[in-house]
């Protein structure tokens, strides 16, 4: 590609701006060295916890999100097995108890005065 | 003999307490950061002033250096550009013609130096006129002569990005200048 007088011009500004690498003076120097010495004099900053949440406090209480998921699964197992209790776990505590016992949670004429 | 340390090793070294290590980096690295502060701002306090700005950066960072991202001396690169396109942007430029240095060369008669100096403030005026990516990339390819895939590493980008820069900020460098080369002599210029 052919250089115009422009391209020259900016090639030549160019040329004369690389001037070779310079020692800084020994005042610059030093300056440099007592920076230096200021960060190792510094205390190691001590690296400060994120702030928490309550609910991340409690997760790590019971053992991070892997305790929490056998939690989660012996809860759900448990409410299961009470709602809709296997044969077997019926069998059993009728063997135990030696009856089945039946609370109703709710009087059956309970309603009875709220109907219209 | 003795292997050389690299930087990295030598800023661990640091980062663990070690002054000598601070030394050495300071006697290998600032030749050339105040050779890129001095190309860039043409005015050798300043250059001495961002160099140890920059190495002010490089002692703070030393405890969380990670050698595996970058090689000090392209991180160094990078600030001192970034150092020096702020203050060409904040002084505005527009030195007066007495506080540029006059390049040392007992050769060349007064009137030369003069135009040099001239010239010299014209060029590092152009460079605080343009955005600041394509003063560090112009300044990176034609004042430090590095290729653009160091450039593009250097300024976080791809070699296609660094190539619109470069083009974009000679263009307006080109603008700016060609108003002048008769002032600068640039017309009758063979040297």
């Amino acid at each position: 590609m052919k250089m115009t007088t422009d391209d020259k011009m900016l090639e030549a500004a160019f040329a004369q701006a690389r001037t070779p690498d310079v020692m800084p003076s020994e005042d610059a120097l030093n300056r440099i060295m007592m920076d230096a010495d200021s960060v190792l004099a510094a205390p190691t900053p001590v690296k400060r916890r994120p702030k928490q949440g309550i609910g991340v406090m409690i997760l790590e209480a019971i053992g991070g999100w892997t305790a929490f998921g056998g939690l989660a699964t012996a809860t759900v197992a448990g409410l299961w097995i009470g709602i809709s209790p296997p044969a077997a776990l019926t069998d059993l505590s009728a063997g135990l108890w030696g009856a089945t016992i039946e609370v109703p949670l709710l009087e059956s004429d309970m309603f009875a005065g709220l109907e219209g | 003999m003795a292997p050389v340390q690299s930087d990295a090793d030598l800023l661990a070294a640091f980062a663990g307490g070690d002054r000598n290590a601070a030394l050495t980096l300071t006697h290998r690295l600032t030749p050339r950061l105040m050779g890129q502060a001095y190309r860039m701002l043409g005015n050798r306090a300043e250059a001495e002033d961002v160099t140890q700005d920059a190495m002010m950066r490089l002692w703070r960072i030393a405890p969380d250096w990670d050698a595996d991202r970058a090689l000090v001396t392209t991180w160094l690169y990078r600030v001192v550009a970034n150092l020096c396109t702020d203050r060409l942007r904040k002084s505005g430029r527009g030195v007066a013609l007495d506080a540029i240095e006059e390049p040392a060369d007992e050769a060349q008669s007064a009137a030369d130096n003069m135009q040099d100096a001239a010239r010299a403030t014209a060029l590092h005026d152009a460079l605080a006129d343009l955005p600041e990516r394509q003063a560090q990339a112009v300044a990176l390819r034609h004042l430090e002569e590095l290729g653009n895939p160091e450039i593009a590493n250097i300024m976080d980008t791809n070699v296609r990005t660094v190539e619109s820069l470069i083009a974009r900020g000679k263009r307006a460098l080109i603008a700016r200048l060609s108003g002048r080369k008769e002032e600068l002599g640039y017309e009758d210029d063979n040297r």
